[in-house]
């Protein structure tokens, strides 16, 4: 138990590692708030879907500095964020822009939920019309397969106007009436 | 008219989902893109680790240079150095090659060196600041600039023989 420890203690003594650095001082408060919100907003390029704002690698420590410096120089919000985008593209946005292509993103799951609607929709509507002229009913009229009424003299219900040219109802509708 | 409407939506939509889908195979979601390229290399101004000196890349102006951004504990950094030795040498009246290190200390750097051989002009990136205004997203990563000024292109891996060949002739053209 002793030799694998020691053996791996050994290991790490003389491997490579990368020495902690420490970022520059925060700026006043007002500043340092603007300097973490720009933070948040920036892709750290050497972690997972983190903000350089929540990274704790020393890269993004040196791009928050960049991002300080930059607020220490009066540059705006847009210049800020054009800056790391003219280098590491949009890419580098924790939320795409949007404008152009990206548009697409943030209209294209509406858009495509509206067309799935309409087209279920659509289809229903001829489902239920196509069920309508199948069996020549509504839902308010008596089923055609029920038993005849009680009375023998009652007359069967009037076929809708819909069924009229139907000759094989038509049939039907003379045979019950002999 | 209805049928032909609903049509030409089914179609442009499904139209959309394989030109998204296309574009993006083949691709690698993770690699952070790049877009210096074609534009002037920015400008520093930082330490040289031998002399102690400060040099700026305008010094090198009217040369092509191989820019290397690397660290001492980096694996795949130790593997390519010797490649790095070697091209210094190579094309050493023709190229500037230039290796700048953060991400570490000077200490680790210049032990490194002493074992490794020391043919290039090492400078020390103290803050990252020179990496940020690159754009490096990583090490090891070299960029081969043209004599104009100009980044031709970066290679973000492990250099080889046949690589740095190959850069080094578009950028002395």
């Amino acid at each position: 138990m002793t030799a694998p420890l020691a053996l791996l203690l050994v290991t790490l003594a003389q491997s490579g590692y990368a020495p902690t650095r420490m970022g520059l001082a925060p700026l006043e408060q007002q500043q340092e708030e603007r300097v973490q919100r720009l933070g948040k907003q920036l892709r750290c390029p050497v972690c997972q879907g983190v903000s350089i704002a929540d990274s704790p690698s020393s890269m993004a420590r040196a791009q928050l500095d960049k991002v300080r410096e930059l607020v220490k120089e009066g540059k705006s919000d847009q210049e800020i964020y054009d800056f790391f985008v003219s280098r590491y593209g949009e890419w580098i946005l924790m939320e795409p822009t949007k404008a152009g292509l990206n548009a697409v993103l943030w209209v294209g799951p509406v858009l495509l939920l509206l067309f799935g609607i309409s087209v279920v929709v659509l289809l229903s509507r001829r489902q239920r019309g196509a069920v309508d002229v199948t069996f020549g009913t509504t839902a308010a009229e008596p089923n055609p397969s029920a038993p005849p009424p009680a009375h023998a003299d009652a007359k069967p219900a009037p076929a809708p106007a819909m069924a009229d040219d139907d000759p094989f109802l038509a049939q039907v509708r003379a045979d019950l009436e002999k | 008219m209805r049928r032909y409407v609903i049509v030409g939506i089914a179609l442009a939509t499904i139209s959309l989902l394989v030109w998204v889908i296309t574009g993006a195979f083949g691709k690698d979601p993770h690699a952070v893109p790049f877009m210096l390229n074609g534009k002037p290399a920015p400008n520093f101004t930082i330490k040289r680790l031998d002399t102690g000196e400060q040099v700026s890349l305008q010094q090198f102006a009217g040369k092509p240079v191989v820019l290397n951004f690397w660290a001492t504990w980096c694996g795949p950094c130790a593997s390519e150095h010797p490649v790095l030795e070697w091209g210094a040498k190579r094309w050493k009246d023709q190229v500037t090659f230039l290796g700048i290190v953060f991400e570490d200390s000077e200490d680790n750097t210049k032990q490194f060196l002493a074992r490794n051989g020391w043919s290039l002009t090492q400078l020390f990136d103290a803050k990252s600041t020179v990496a940020v205004d690159y754009g490096v997203a990583g090490v090891p990563e070299t960029y081969f600039i043209t004599r104009d000024g100009k980044i031709l292109f970066k290679y973000a891996a492990p250099l080889d023989q046949m690589t740095l060949a190959k850069g080094i002739s578009e950028i002395i053209k």
